[in-house]
């Protein structure tokens, strides 16, 4: 048994602070972003409400006040399904997973259209109360945490080793985040989008050095929608759709350091997921036209670059620097403006990462469209990228 | 051979809990003993200390002594950090490589003459804090 999928819609609201203080007299509530976005993506897709029989999505944050979102929806809804309706959970990779949980449903069987869907808030919850949360996800909670390490920490200590080994500069690195803001300045779904240069990336005040706070992700909330169906519905629903044409995983074994001695920035799980994914879609990565990254800071954005085969090891803050990832160069990554400047509620990132593929390959990405991107990659992870899971989707027009 | 010991006049911010099997490993170091669980079956050290070896899995394990000594890998500050470590921020955190093959990441301790490095030799150091130890690496002369 062999049934591809297909991305048929999406919806997403645009990132940044929707979530609302306790005591604020008005409160955005999560449920009415939801039902609202899974009536534009379904009408996007073309489909009815009775066609969808599988909906998986992402864990809120534990700051959403209504627990079991996902089954309180399908009443906010009344959407009866027979293959699956879950919520699903990877820290980081937490929405990778539900879009690839979503494509199973539709391998398998279980359905013929699928949603994949979740909301993150937490931006009324200050930086230092969030992250006595989120260093517990990253390490040992008995060995590292009580050191001190939060979760950009890792990545930073990338940054450093990086830098040792291949010379590269704060300015390559900083200039991922002059590039990606360029790229959000022309997203409407971006949460930062003044240009900012050179200059001001390295001037700001360091966070985790070497990386400032440009080279970090900022903190927001979304929320986005895909719609997924088998390619026989895509196909006669008569529009363009984006084909799942591979996906690949891999999990090294370690839990964000490996007590014996490797190479740790180069991401090797993502090199072996990224070689599943082109093996089964028959590409290589020169194939690829546009990449949405799950790259928190500018340094991981360098590395995955890398891993993936888009530009050479080493050279990945080099190809940055010189433009070859940027719209309109050889390769342009994170078109969205990526986790620095499209945004990062990390629940949903990558629902956002596919959202941008899917605008780019149905060639609705208005001005920061990549002219005829036929191949795009996405990718999710979790820890230092100690597992990766990645999707390769081609365009059917 | 035992660790120097730093004293640190405070608690610590976010302290280990405490295992059957681990409090073996915080009691020797609270002692300036600096060991880790060896596999009796293949023979591997891992660390933190785990009472199943995760390359054989094996559960027969012994403790055994880890390098006072090693080479810094990477490090950074942390200079926004979770509310209980505010008050001690910026801190400098790294990854280091004992001299005897085990990777691990601590709290770093800097000293004015021997600013931070990746590549530079470090040795692993108690941090003696009124509650008791944690384990961090300082820059060796």
């Amino acid at each position: 048994m062999s049934r591809n999928v297909a991305i048929i819609g999406a919806s997403a609201i645009p990132v940044g602070r929707h979530q609302t203080a306790d005591d604020a007299a008005l409160q955005t509530l999560e449920h009415e972003i939801m039902t609202r976005l899974v009536v534009e993506a379904v009408r996007d897709a073309g489909v009815d409400k009775q066609d969808i029989q599988s909906l998986v999505f992402t864990l809120p944050r534990p700051y959403t006040r209504q627990k079991y979102f996902h089954t309180f929806l399908m009443g906010q809804l009344r959407l009866s399904c027979r293959g699956n309706v879950m919520e699903v959970m990877g820290n980081g990779m937490t929405a990778a997973l539900a879009f690839d949980q979503a494509c199973n449903d539709i391998m398998l069987g279980r359905s013929n259209v699928s949603l994949a869907l979740g909301i993150n808030m937490e931006s009324a919850v200050s930086a230092a109360e969030h992250m006595m949360s989120s260093m517990r996800t990253t390490g040992d909670v008995d060995f590292h945490t009580s050191a001190g390490f939060t979760p950009i920490a890792w990545y930073a200590m990338d940054a450093m080793r990086y830098m040792h080994e291949h010379g590269a500069t704060r300015e390559q690195l900083g200039s991922v985040a002059v590039k990606n803001r360029h790229h959000a300045s022309l997203n409407p779904l971006a949460q930062y989008r003044k240009p900012i240069t050179l200059e001001e990336v390295v001037g700001q005040r360091p966070i985790v050095e070497p990386l400032g706070l440009y080279d970090v992700p900022p903190r927001g909330d979304g929320a986005a929608c895909l719609v997924l169906a088998s390619e026989d519905v895509a196909k006669e629903l008569g529009r363009p759709y984006v084909l799942v044409r591979g996906r690949g995983f891999c999990h090294d074994g370690t839990h964000q350091i490996s007590d014996v001695p490797n190479d740790m920035i180069a991401f090797t799980s993502a090199r072996q997921a990224a070689a599943t994914a082109y093996e089964q879609a028959g590409l290589s990565p020169a194939d690829i036209d546009v990449a949405e990254l799950y790259a928190p800071c500018t340094i991981v954005e360098v590395l995955v670059s890398e891993a993936l085969g888009l530009v050479p090891s080493g050279q990945g803050a080099r190809a940055a620097f010189e433009g070859e990832t940027r719209l309109g160069g050889r390769i342009p990554i994170s078109t969205s403006g990526g986790l620095t400047s499209r945004g990062h509620p990390a629940y949903v990132t990558s629902l956002y990462n596919y959202v941008e593929l899917a605008e780019q390959l149905r060639g609705r990405a208005g001005e920061r469209q990549v002219a005829n991107a036929r191949f795009g990659i996405a990718t999710g992870e979790l820890g230092n990228y100690n597992a990766a899971l990645i999707h390769v989707l081609e365009a059917k027009p | 051979m035992t660790l120097a010991t730093v004293a640190i006049d405070a608690d610590r911010a976010y302290p280990p809990r405490l295992s059957d099997f681990t409090q073996t490993f915080w009691s020797a170091l609270g002692q300036g003993r600096w060991q880790t669980s060896c596999c009796k079956a293949c023979g591997k050290q891992t660390f933190p200390p785990k009472p199943v070896c995760p390359h054989c899995w094996s559960t027969e394990i012994e403790w055994t002594e880890l390098s006072p000594r090693g080479t810094l890998y990477s490090w950074t500050r942390i200079h926004a950090a979770p509310a209980v470590f505010a008050a001690e921020s910026p801190y400098a955190c790294g990854i280091v490589d004992l001299d005897n093959g085990i990777r691990l990441a601590c709290r770093l301790v800097e000293r004015d003459d021997r600013p931070l490095a990746v590549g530079q030799p470090v040795e692993m150091v108690v941090l003696q804090y009124r509650d008791g130890p944690l384990f961090a690496a300082r820059p060796a002369d």
